[in-house]
């Protein structure tokens, strides 16, 4: 049976057990002590009996009953019931009272019987009439009786009511309070970066959750181990698609350079160019798988100004080639992440600036921090991207219409997964002026 | 320039040493790094071109051999690979320059040359840069055999520059390479050596680029076409 609520499901197994123990705790409570209630009120109506037979007066031939108003009234006044008596003859014939008290059926003393349809307990009371005994009957309604009754059961299971509730009370808290560890766990799971796949810590576990904890780790270590094989995978690929390719560049730059028929020349640029096109494609191929979740998890303190220098020459090689200005103002801004990722995210960005600006563009790499938090920005003085194209051009291989250029669609895409990964915030504007376009990584405090 | 290149992709170590015996270099090619490492220890190259991923021994030990042996050729190293551009990044591992496949030729060749410069210019006393001759003992500067006034810092900011042709310097680097004579050089400063120098240099055909907010770079001579 599937238990949807742990609370649910302690409390349909504890309530049972609980409610039987309770009825057989009244049973066991309820007979025993009804003898001695019973003993009490039968004896009270002997006590008017024994009153009652004082009132027989034995003529010759005759029994006579003669009692005043005024005693009758206060023997048959009780404050819950109505009391009945009769006097019958040693023989059994009616003296006096209420013919509707029947006589016991055998040889009695305290018995139950009814009245006009109502219960009533009878007492039947020996007096003497001469020199043998007259009977006097006295009986009574059973509400005093039932009520004490009921009075009793109530106090004594007043208890086991308030032990039933004390659990249902234990049970709402104990396992919000037992689950404790288990929403800490949860918390700490919920806070990990889709990267961090290191073990959790069994040993700040309480023993019952070890199992899950320890099965939790093994499932860890797998998506762990699988991600290591996907990356030796990448690894591979990357290495067999990028030497062949180097190959091809290196021939066509070759055949390019010897005196060739122009028809010829034309087909080769064309190949030299799709060559260019798709080293440039392989690299963000895989630097987009790398940048998913459960890619590198390598992580340590970055300083994206030193990941700017360091590449700067590269950029400013390819800025030369475009006739492009590439300049940079550049502080400290420091954080905390995958440096090759870094490096990737920034060099896409810088690759876009370049490729979309026009000749005699000018393009600038900022770094630094702004209100205690550290960023990285690239900003062109290119065409821009209009205010509604900015949220798709994140999106994997779009491209705005009527963009010319080869570019594959993937670099922002990249930037998008890499500043995703590193909690960054990433802000697509228009460059100073109004003009052109700036792209902003903004990553999380500390 | 006598050149080694272990490649063991066919087709690229073909390209690689026909674009480089064009440049005028001699070129054997080797595709296993024990060859390598038995070539270089029996004769004499100016420059080896490495790739990493190579069979049986790899890139990284054939470097490592040739560094026990106190072999001081300069190293290009070749990758493909992301995790081992990471570790050459750092060039900790004794490198001298490293480039991630595919690279386009010109670059290469831009970074062969500049390597080659370097190492012939180590230690040597003379630094030729196109028609810029420095004479680093007698420290007398020539520009087209012409002597050349140069005072003693705007010497420095050169050489600096010179040491790392198509390399952007920072000025903090200049600074720090400069600042020998005690006192403190604003970046203003470094500005106004490098402006002296341009006026002095750029006649000849000798550039020296800004890299805004960055530094300064000597562009590789290009002699002018008539």
């Amino acid at each position: 049976m599937p238990a949807r609520s742990l609370r649910a499901h302690l409390l349909r197994m504890l309530l049972p057990p609980i409610a039987a123990l309770l009825a057989l705790g009244a049973i066991v409570a309820y007979y025993p002590s009804g003898e001695p209630t019973t003993e009490a009120y039968d004896q009270a109506l002997v006590d008017i009996g024994i009153a009652l037979g004082g009132h027989i007066r034995v003529a010759p031939d005759e029994y006579r009953f003669e009692v005043p108003p005024a005693v009758e009234q206060v023997l048959r006044t009780d404050r819950y019931d109505v009391i009945f008596y009769r006097v019958l003859s040693p023989s059994g014939q009616h003296i006096a009272g209420d013919t509707s008290l029947r006589p016991p059926s055998g040889d009695v003393t305290a018995y139950n019987s009814d009245v006009n349809g109502q219960k009533v307990r009878v007492v039947s009371v020996e007096a003497p009439c001469g020199r043998s005994s007259c009977t006097i009957l006295v009986g009574e309604t059973t509400i005093k009786r039932a009520r004490a009754a009921r009075e009793f059961l109530l106090t004594s299971m007043l208890p086991g009511i308030l032990i039933a509730l004390a659990t249902l009370l234990i049970v709402w808290f104990g396992v919000k309070r037992g689950l404790w560890p288990l929403a800490r766990l949860s918390d700490e799971l919920k806070a990990r970066s889709p990267r961090d796949l290191r073990p959790i810590d069994t040993a700040a576990a309480p023993e019952e959750m070890r199992p899950l904890v320890s099965a939790l780790n093994g499932l860890l270590d797998e998506v762990a181990l699988s991600a290591r094989n996907q990356q030796r995978f990448l690894a591979n690929a990357a290495h067999q698609l990028r030497t062949p390719l180097a190959g091809l560049q290196a021939h066509t730059e070759l055949a390019l350079a010897q005196p060739i028929p122009e028809s010829c020349r034309a087909h080769l640029e064309q190949v030299h160019q799709a060559t260019i096109r798709t080293a440039r494609l392989a690299n963000q191929l895989l630097a987009l798988a790398r940048a998913e979740p459960g890619g590198r998890g390598s992580s340590s303190e970055v300083n994206l100004r030193s990941v700017v220098e360091g590449e700067a020459d590269a950029w400013v090689h390819q800025a030369l080639a475009r006739d492009v200005d590439l300049g940079f103002e550049l502080d400290a801004a420091p954080v905390h992440g995958d440096a090759l990722l870094l490096r990737e995210a920034l060099a896409n960005l810088v690759h876009n600036a370049i490729e979309y600006s026009n000749g005699g563009g000018r393009v600038t790499v900022r770094t630094g921090q702004r209100e205690g938090r550290s960023f990285a920005e690239v900003e062109d003085d290119g065409p821009g991207i209009a205010p509604q194209e900015r949220e798709r051009v994140l999106e994997r291989f779009y491209r705005v219409p009527g963009t010319p250029g080869t570019g594959s669609g993937l670099g922002l895409a990249i930037v998008r997964e890499i500043a995703g990964g590193h909690g960054a915030l990433i802000e697509l504007a228009e460059g100073a002026g109004a003009r052109g376009c700036r792209v902003a990584l903004t990553f999380p405090h500390g | 320039m006598r050149l080694l290149i272990v490649e063991d992709d066919a087709p690229l170590a073909s390209g690689l040493s026909r674009i480089l015996e064009a440049e005028g270099h001699a070129v054997d090619v080797t595709e296993r790094g024990e060859d390598a490492v038995l070539a270089a220890s029996q004769e004499h190259f100016d420059l080896v071109i490495l790739d990493i991923g190579l069979p049986r021994m790899d890139g990284f030990e054939v470097l490592r051999r040739l560094r026990a042996a106190e072999k001081r050729i300069p190293v290009l190293v070749l990758t493909a690979r992301d995790a081992v551009e990471d570790r050459v990044h750092g060039l900790d591992i004794g490198a001298d320059d490293y480039m991630v496949k595919p690279f386009a030729m010109p670059e290469l060749t831009a970074r062969v040359r500049a390597l080659l410069r370097r190492s012939q210019a180590h230690g040597g006393p003379r630094i030729v840069h196109g028609p810029l001759a420095l004479d680093t003992v007698a420290r007398r500067a020539f520009l087209r055999n012409e002597p050349l006034e140069l005072a003693a810092r705007e010497w420095a900011v050169l050489e600096v520059l010179l040491a790392k042709v198509e390399k952007i310097v920072s000025k903090e680097a200049i600074i720090q390479a400069v600042a020998g004579w005690g006192d403190d050089l604003s970046p203003n400063a470094i500005e106004v050596y490098v402006s002296r120098l341009r006026s002095k240099l750029e006649p000849a055909g000798i550039k020296i680029r800004t890299v805004r907010g960055f530094g300064y770079m000597l562009e590789e001579f290009k002699p002018a076409l008539h």
